[in-house]
């Protein structure tokens, strides 16, 4: 007895002590402290390695060329009061909104008929897969000529970025339903109306959700190279220090030699990406709020 | 012998029946025909008899994956080898062209394995060997029959709708591009580079600006993109893995790295063009950088998600049975990952090209994406359209072998379905 007893007690004291000493503070999970450290140790060796420059005497290679997260945050503070800055945010944000509902407008309804119609699949789908693979950035110079402004060239170029990705998961999804469900639907007499609205559409609803998510990473991607390739385009173009968008402010900054708000701009675009996909998220959880239960 | 008695003998087992067997089997069998695509039996059906073919082709077509479909020619049996067990039929028989085919119910067969003393045991035994061909057929060597067996559906899918209707498909988009952009010349269009210039350019012996297939420079392109993409992907693969089993594995490894690394993550490839430039030397390490940068999040994520997608059951009862860390490692998590890895090594390859083809069209010095930029910064037209192309057919080149390699290291998948059962 005696020696259960002093088997149990010691490691109730020690949690006690923790307490006791505010090590388990139940606002910082054990997961967030550790990405707090790590986060933190990440942006000291970069601000140590930026600024100093060197290793043993001798120039450090990647890191020393790199501005310093102070001087990225000093830029930073400057540029928020800048209008061009928020002028390049505006932009890419339109953009991509542009491209990306062209492709959810023409890719959902593409996928859907892909996917119905026999014939229609027949015809549509090598192509679609001869068209594929050539990476949306190739169409760059092709689309400049093509559409009459820089902006619509820039739209197209980010609707395809978009548009690949929507429509294989809308045939994915409508072809990985259970064919069954249809026969019974038709056994019990539903008109090809009603087995579309309540079998397939909400059957494929995932499947579009998880091809807009893809899809608006993608676009981002391309509406970045499209802005650096075309050189800003559309509305200021090359006389406002940032007017072309966030992925011209990047390559401007870039060009001009300001190395520090090519890293602001880097993390604005990691924002405004984030961003999105968030909002495209909280759409897909109003379109499809079964799914929350999983 | 009647015919139907020689036929019987010779596509089933059935060498060791006595003559009598043999006429009271060929009496029990009937005659039946089927129309090209009609259905002989669903999957799931019972199995209650066995078939001959006697003329035309059956096509065995599997409703769970893995499985190959297999056909059927005259003078063979199929259906069989579920006749003793009590599952149903794992494949659906279609009629490929009209065949005619003996039925023979399966309870006369069962009832002379059973009831004969004389061949009962010698049959059971041919059975058991005709099982083992279906996996490993011991007639002809296992290469002529997937060549016989590729022959059979390539003539199968020429006899379908599907090839025609992917001619038309293409005959449209040409036949758009011909009439839009050099008949009609319709407006916005008519800048385009047409067909025909696209091909005659493409084939030239004496290409106009400069590029077709008998001009060296082009292969130089596609030798320099390839390489940088061969470079990058392997980088990619053998950091990416890695990162991404240790990711799924070690809670505290994820604790630490994962929100650095997706706190980079949301940052396009493309963003990092200038600071690529700035960071490392020359033309040629930039472009890599970004191409592996593509790949390694690809690759590094669905490895993460192919560990946490295994059955936690499956590590307990290893570290039941006494397995290390290492061996659980080893024999668990890696294949058991493997399926995902390989999704995440095709999506890899594909926006490495994608990446690729941004970062020369920015830096570079040659490859096809700096060959897209250059000729259009010095309009040649059709040359962008050739390069794209070439882009086009390498990047589905790429993903295709990735694919097959896939294929390969999961054998085990494809036996495994297999071996659950067929027929």
């Amino acid at each position: 007895m005696g020696a259960d007893v002093a088997s149990t007690a010691p490691p109730k004291d020690r949690t006690r002590g923790r307490k006791a000493l505010g090590w388990r503070n139940p606002f910082l999970a054990l997961g967030t402290r550790r990405a707090l450290t790590s986060i933190a140790i990440a942006l000291l060796i970069w601000e140590i390695g930026s600024t100093s420059g060197t290793w043993l005497g001798h120039p450090l290679p990647i890191l020393g060329v790199v501005p310093s997260p102070v001087s990225v945050a000093v830029a930073w503070s400057h540029l928020i009061g800048d209008p061009g800055y928020w002028q390049s945010w505006y932009l890419s944000f339109l953009r991509v909104l542009l491209g990306f509902s062209a492709a959810v407008v023409v890719g959902i309804p593409f996928g859907l008929l892909l996917a119905i119609n026999k014939t229609f699949r027949g015809i549509a789908f090598p192509v679609f897969e001869l068209l594929r693979p050539i990476p949306p950035l190739a169409w760059v110079p092709a689309s400049v000529i093509f559409w009459p402004t820089q902006e619509l060239s820039i739209d197209f170029v980010i609707f395809l970025g978009a548009f690949y990705t929507i429509v294989l998961n809308v045939v994915g999804g409508a072809r990985a339903i259970d064919i069954r469900l249809i026969q019974v639907a038709r056994s019990m007499g539903a008109s090809r109306g009603n087995i579309f609205r309540r079998i397939i559409l909400p059957a494929v609803l995932p499947s579009i959700c998880t091809g807009m998510e893809v899809g608006i990473g993608i676009t981002w991607e391309v509406v970045i190279a499209a802005e650096m390739i075309s050189g800003g385009g559309g509305a200021s173009g090359g006389d406002s220090s940032a007017g072309g968008g966030l992925g011209f402010f990047i390559w401007n900054s870039y060009i001009g030699g300001s190395y520090p708000d090519i890293i602001v701009g880097m993390f604005s675009i990691g924002i405004a990406g984030y961003l999105s996909s968030a909002a495209v998220r909280l759409i897909e959880d109003r379109i499809t709020p079964w799914r929350r239960l999983r | 012998m009647s015919d139907v008695e020689a036929l019987i003998a010779k596509a089933l087992p059935f060498e060791a029946l006595s003559p009598a067997a043999l006429q009271e089997i060929a009496a029990a069998a009937q005659t039946v025909e089927a129309l090209q695509g009609d259905l002989i039996y669903a999957s799931g059906a019972p199995a209650n008899a066995l078939y001959i073919v006697r003329e035309g082709t059956v096509l065995l077509e599997p409703t769970s994956g893995g499985l190959p479909p297999q056909s059927v020619q005259a003078g063979e049996a199929f259906g069989w080898t579920a006749l003793g067990g009590k599952a149903g039929r794992r494949y659906r028989a279609v009629a490929a062209s009209p065949v005619s085919l003996l039925r023979i119910p399966g309870d006369r067969v069962l009832d002379l394995v059973a009831s004969s003393s004389s061949d009962g045991t010698e049959l059971r035994q041919h059975v058991e060997d005709a099982l083992e061909d279906i996996h490993a057929p011991a007639g002809h060597s296992a290469v002529s029959r997937t060549l016989e067996l590729s022959f059979y559906r390539f003539a199968y899918w020429l006899r379908s709708p599907t090839p025609y209707l992917g001619l038309i498909g293409y005959a449209l988009l040409l036949g758009f591009w011909y009439l839009s952009v050099e008949v009609l010349k319709l407006p916005r269009f008519a800048e385009m580079p047409g067909l025909t210039q696209v091909l005659h350019e493409w084939l030239s012996r004496n290409p106009t600006y400069g590029v077709s297939i008998y001009t060296p420079v082009y292969y130089q392109h596609i030798f320099v993109s390839l390489q940088r993409i061969a470079i990058a992907f392997a980088l990619a693969t053998t950091l990416g893995v890695p990162f991404g089993l240790l990711l799924g594995w070690s809670r505290s490894f994820k604790d630490y790295l994962f929100p650095l690394f997706e706190i980079i993550r949301p940052i396009p490839i493309l963003a990092w063009v200038p600071l690529a430039i700035i960071m490392l030397p020359g033309s040629e390490l930039p472009v890599i950088f970004l191409t592996f940068l593509a790949s390694f999040y690809a690759t590094a994520l669905n490895t993460m998600l192919g560990v946490k997608s295994i059955d936690k059951t499956y590590v307990l009862a290893a570290s039941c049975l006494g397995a290390s860390q290492l061996q659980i490692f080893r024999h668990v998590i890696v294949p058991g990952a493997l399926p995902y890895i390989f999704t995440g090594l095709q999506i890899s390859v594909g926006v490495a090209w994608f990446s690729l083809v941004a970062a020369e069209m920015v830096s570079g010095q040659f490859g096809l994406g700096y060959l897209i930029n250059t000729s259009y910064t010095t309009v040649q037209y059709p040359t962008i359209v050739i390069a794209m192309l070439t882009l086009g057919i390498l990047g589905y080149a790429t993903s295709a072998l990735v694919r097959a390699a896939g294929d390969w290291a999961m054998q085990w998948r494809a036996r495994q379905f297999a071996m659950e059962g067929q027929a």
